[in-house]
């Protein structure tokens, strides 16, 4: 054998990982990096923030409709009394 | 931090009564009224309501057409189980505040026996309307409108005709 099969041998002989080593890459594979934990909360706040607007726009929306309708109701009134004395 | 809350809360309230043209005094009336209706919309308020105003319901468009020209909104609304819910007095403190020349009552009825009492008063400025307020008044409701900004009176006659009741003459200018 000369060196260079030596060398070759020595190089690429079976070597046992260091103790933990497998524990340690399925802990990695398993954590979730932490931009993705930020990304995730900054989507659940948007959510919930364009939610809350629905909302508040749903409601500020049937406030306009309830007082048109009450104002409507009056003017309507007011317009079937003129138009019986027109009568 | 306390005086800039005050200070805060003072302008916001300054700025409501600013947008409101008169006082309605009539939040002593909530405790003795069954039902109730209050509401306060800006122009701001009214801009982000119109973004959800469906263009597609009849109904919901020809508001959203109305309140293009409204810069605010202010309805109270009182129902009472019984008669002398409120006194004559809360109505006439209201009505007070609508001195001439600003203000000018276009059209008052009575009906039911004169139970029902609607008057209907406008806001001039340099020959523009800029307010609309309404009094009406039964033996067991109260309701106070101030529709306010530069209102069209055809379109808001037309409100009449809104939400299935039937269109009917236009009330006449006087």
């Amino acid at each position: 054998m000369d060196w260079l099969e030596q060398e070759l041998a020595k190089t690429l002989s079976r070597k046992e990982p260091a103790a933990g080593f497998d524990g340690r890459v399925r802990a990695r594979m398993h954590r979730r990096p932490r931009w993705l934990a930020i990304a995730a909360t900054i989507l659940v706040m948007m959510g919930a923030g364009e939610a809350w607007r629905q909302h508040e726009g749903q409601l500020a929306k049937e406030q306009v409709m309830t007082a048109m309708r009450i104002a409507g109701s009056k003017l309507n009134r007011v317009q079937m009394q003129l138009k019986g004395t027109e009568q | 931090m306390r005086p800039m809350l005050t200070l805060a809360l003072g302008a916001a309230l300054a700025a409501s009564l600013w947008a409101q043209q008169f006082k309605f005094n009539l939040d002593h009336l909530s405790s003795k009224a069954s039902d109730s209706f209050d509401v306060s919309l800006n122009t701001s308020m009214l801009k982000f309501a119109a973004k959800f105003l469906d263009g597609k319901d009849p109904d919901e468009a020809k508001v959203k057409k109305l309140i293009v020209g409204i810069e605010g909104i202010y309805i109270k609304s009182f129902e009472f189980k019984q008669d002398g819910g409120y006194a004559p007095a809360d109505l006439a403190r209201v009505r007070n505040q609508l001195k001439p020349p600003e203000w000018s009552r276009i059209v008052g009825i009575k009906s039911g026996g004169e139970s029902e009492n609607i008057e209907v008063w406008v806001r001039n400025e340099k020959g523009r309307v800029t307010g609309v307020a309404i009094l009406a008044s039964e033996p067991r409701e109260l309701t106070v409108c101030n529709l306010v900004g530069n209102i069209d009176l055809e379109s808001l006659s037309d409100l009449g005709g809104h939400f299935g009741l039937p269109d009917i003459p236009k009330v006449k200018k006087k």
